[in-house]
């Protein structure tokens, strides 16, 4: 089957510095795959590389089975894939309901529509309510972005990702910035709504080993640049490999 | 809500300064219609997209030489030169726009600049084309159809075409507010927010750019048109840098985070600079440091003090 | 083609002083044309009242200078006063310095008038002539250009041999580290301003006795200073130098063979320089 996002051999170089040094991976529809690594290990630049917002030095990235390597952020949202990021990225002078208009409208293809009137577009303002709702962010509609709490700015950021209902998400450090006992709430929230509206498969990079190995149906362990390991979260616990560079001492 | 109420106030207010208020305030609103559409134009730029030109004057100008050089040929009927000016704006924008709108802030600004101040050396050293520094001069345009012959000057600019030009206006704040509260106008500002969010979100923040550009710069060049009318003569001082910066100047006066703010900057700059003017020749230093106090005390603008919970964010 | 290198080297001054300010603090002048006009009125004044006073007219070129220096006292409160937009947007300070010029213009009128300042023709060829290959070129233009020469010497020693420099240098690379390691980013600042400015009233001086001083000159200057800073790259000092001369060069070129291209050619080298190497020929790499 072919696989839904797939990177081969991608090497991104800053002069002689290989940040991802022939990396492949594949996302298959269904699955929940977790990339760890320390710092350094090249994860977000991987994430960057896949959501098209990096061009690789080498090797090709293919989306649905098509070549979409350097495409470019807008077209490959078009496409159905989109990303969250790790330092959250928000809207700041715009609302929550304005944040995820804009998501929406893009995924009506109303973007160039220059006389319509917003406010009057019900179908819009619907698919934002419901958005809202599954991220718990219906109180707070008319709340400019900047003035919430961090925790909220990271949900609106994934919020405003997946109301572009696309088919592979990418999540850069979702529940990074948030709060220990809260981190279990907001991934379940993720995956009941990536449920909800139809992801079909999702690719994220976290640290919280907890989280990784309480979620993942695979784990993609990166060091310096290069998969260590690729498989499912008990074969990864197992490698020593991996928990010497990785994991450090094997998860409580 | 007591705003559409106070808009229809103004709007009347306006509408009969040439009735009560006399010829002298009539012709010294005429300027507020022309730039009050040029300004409407450069705030989509920098209010809503977050670009800050400081070449919007080329396209003042741009629509001024078209009023020009259209009625000098005998061309008079006004909506005909209204819609060359607008076409004439669009075809100089496009290519323009799409090579400013590759860069932001401090780029975008000089090449803007660079823009405009090639435009008036052209305007300047193309005699035969232009007029040169003498400048072309405008005659007076048919209004729908009529030419109001029996009005002398005065007669003619402080009736008739004080009328149309405010209409002129109302059309085009009707247009650009429908503008700025459509999708369009929500993921331009989402671009200025976060242009990399806004494209990892699907959004072409590129491509709205040039649009708003081109849309800016037609409203620039009917302003123009609009501008030169009363003065006879189109000049090619209304390319120069400093003129972009002067509307630059109205917009931040009015306040930018307002949609009506501009519309405020352009009357009260115009109003000011005739006080000011009729007490000393030495206006520049007083606009200077009322610039300077707004920047540094006032960045929202008058708006921002009358109105502070109505600005966009 | 001598013209355009003396036109480069005065152009150079300003840019330098462009350059300077940008780098360090992302601030981009446009009242830098304005601190030219005045360099430039006050020379002439200077001079003249030396010259009645006196002085001995080969004797000019140094009171120029030391006109144009002292004009530098006017960089410390100016800073002070942009000072308040550093942490905003970017368009909050172009705007504050255009209000400087809007200012600046009318100083300029009150104090010297309207009508155009210049010396004598005297005065320019006080150090007479001298024959270069087939034209012969007033003394005082090598003059200039050597004194500017010197000047880019004397910058680029500044900056990478003093510790003045260093930090400057370092100051550009990343604001916030040189704050962090105890830099007084408050003194760097107002410094490098002055020195800014003072470059730019020199440079305004040093053109007088070629040119008159006259109202718009500042803010006619601006847009050559701006297709040097866009050509040479923002905030390199060799950008200012190289960018000066390709804008001399081309301005005197120009002039000869068709005289109406004179600012189009210019801008057709900044457009192209701006689509093939947006970041100017020489840029930095950091922000």
């Amino acid at each position: 089957m072919t696989p839904l996002l797939e990177a081969r051999d991608v090497v991104k170089r800053y002069g002689d510095f290989r940040a991802l040094d022939g990396v492949s991976l594949r996302l298959a529809p269904g699955e929940f795959v977790s990339v760890i690594g320390p710092n350094g290990a090249g994860k977000t630049t991987l994430v960057n590389v896949l959501s098209g917002l990096l061009r690789p030095s080498a090797g090709t990235v293919r989306f649905k089975g098509r070549d979409v390597t350097g495409l470019g952020p807008i077209r490959l949202a078009r496409l159905g894939l989109v990303r969250s990021f790790q330092l959250v990225h928000v809207f700041p002078a715009l609302t929550v309901e304005e944040t995820l208009a804009v998501a929406v409208v893009s995924r009506l293809g109303r973007t160039r529509r220059l006389l319509a009137r917003l406010s009057a577009d019900a179908e819009v303002r619907r698919q934002v309510r419901e958005v809202a709702e599954l991220f718990g962010l219906a109180e707070r509609l008319g709340q400019s972005a900047r003035t919430l709490p961090q925790g909220d700015k990271k949900l609106l950021d994934v919020a405003s990702a997946f109301a572009l209902h696309p088919e592979v998400i990418l999540l850069d450090e979702p529940t990074s910035g948030v709060s220990t006992r809260e981190k279990h709430a907001v991934m379940d929230v993720l995956v009941a709504a990536a449920k909800r509206i139809g992801v079909q498969a999702i690719l994220q990079v976290e640290h919280d080993l907890d989280i990784v190995f309480g979620y993942s149906d695979r784990i993609v362990a990166l060091h310096q640049g290069r998969v260590l390991a690729d498989g499912p979260p008990d074969a990864l616990r197992r490698d020593a490999q991996v928990v010497a560079a990785v994991l450090g001492r094997p998860p409580a | 809500m007591t705003r559409p109420l106070l808009l229809a106030a103004a709007a009347l207010a306006v509408a009969l300064v040439p009735v009560v208020a006399g010829p002298y305030y009539a012709t010294l609103m005429l300027p507020f219609f022309g730039y009050g559409l040029a300004l409407l134009g450069l705030n989509l730029l920098f209010g809503y997209a977050g670009l800050l030109s400081f070449g919007h004057a080329l396209f003042v100008a741009l629509g001024a030489y078209v009023a020009a050089a259209l009625t000098g040929r005998g061309v008079l009927a006004f909506e005909a030169i209204l819609a060359a000016a607008a076409a004439a704006a669009a075809l100089v924008a496009l290519p323009t726009g799409a090579l400013c709108v590759r860069y932001v802030k401090i780029y975008f600004g000089m090449l803007t600049l660079a823009f405009g101040m090639l435009f008036y050396s052209f305007l300047l050293k193309f005699y035969p084309l232009t007029g040169g520094d003498e400048g072309m001069p405008v005659r007076r345009p048919r209004l729908l159809g009529q030419a109001f012959a029996d009005l002398d000057k005065i007669g003619f600019l402080t009736g008739p075409f004080y009328y149309y030009a405010l209409a002129l206006l109302a059309l085009g704040t009707l247009l650009m507010w429908r503008v700025a509260h459509s999708p369009f106008g929500l993921c331009l500002r989402a671009g200025r927010e976060n242009a990399v969010k806004a494209e990892c979100v699907g959004v072409h923040v590129r491509r709205l750019r040039l649009a708003a550009f081109v849309l800016a710069a037609v409203f620039a060049a009917v302003g123009g048109a609009l501008l030169v009318v009363p003065t006879g003569l189109a000049d090619p001082l209304l390319a120069y840098w400093t003129h972009s910066g002067n509307l630059v100047f109205m917009v931040l006066l009015g306040g930018f985070a307002h949609f009506f703010g501009p519309l405020l900057g352009a009357l009260v700059f115009i109003l000011l600079q005739d006080q000011v003017m009729s007490l000393t020749p030495y206006w520049r230093v007083v606009f200077g440091t009322i610039l300077a106090v707004v920047v540094l005390f006032f960045p929202r603008g008058l708006m921002g003090m009358l109105d502070p919970r109505g600005a966009r964010a | 083609m001598l013209g355009g290198v003396f036109h480069a080297a005065v152009l150079f001054l300003v840019a330098a002083g462009l350059q300077l300010v940008f780098g360090v603090q992302k601030i981009l002048n446009l009242a830098c044309g304005s601190f030219y006009a005045l360099g430039a009125y006050t020379g002439v004044s200077l001079v003249q009242w030396a010259l009645g006073a006196g002085l001995p007219r080969p004797a000019f070129l140094p009171v120029l200078l030391a006109a144009g220096a002292a004009l530098a006292v006017l960089g410390p409160p100016v800073e002070r006063v942009l000072r308040a937009t550093y942490e905003r947007d970017e368009s909050f300070q172009l705007l504050l310095t255009f209000a400087l010029v809007l200012i600046f213009e009318d100083v300029i009128r009150v104090v010297w008038g309207t009508a155009p300042h210049q010396l004598g023709g005297d005065v320019y060829l006080a150090y007479g002539r001298i024959p270069v290959g087939r034209v012969t070129v007033p003394v005082y233009n090598l003059l200039v250009i050597v004194a500017a020469g010197l000047i880019a010497l004397g910058m680029g020693l500044l900056l990478a041999r003093t510790r003045f420099g260093r930090i400057v240098r370092a100051a550009a690379e990343n604001r916030r580290m040189a704050a962090a390691l105890g830099v007084d980013m408050a003194r760097v600042s107002t410094r490098v301003f002055t020195l800014g400015v003072g470059l730019g009233t020199v440079g305004g001086a040093l053109v007088i006795p070629a040119t008159a001083a006259v109202n718009e000159m500042g803010i006619e200057l601006i847009v050559e200073a701006f297709a040097v800073v866009v050509i040479g790259g923002l905030g390199s000092m060799r950008g200012a130098l190289v960018g000066a001369l390709i804008v001399g060069l081309l301005k005197a070129l120009a002039i000869a063979v068709y005289p109406e291209a004179e600012m189009l050619a210019i801008y057709l080298v900044v457009i192209a320089v701006l689509v093939f190497r947006p970041a100017g020929l020489f840029a930095r790499a950091a922000a």
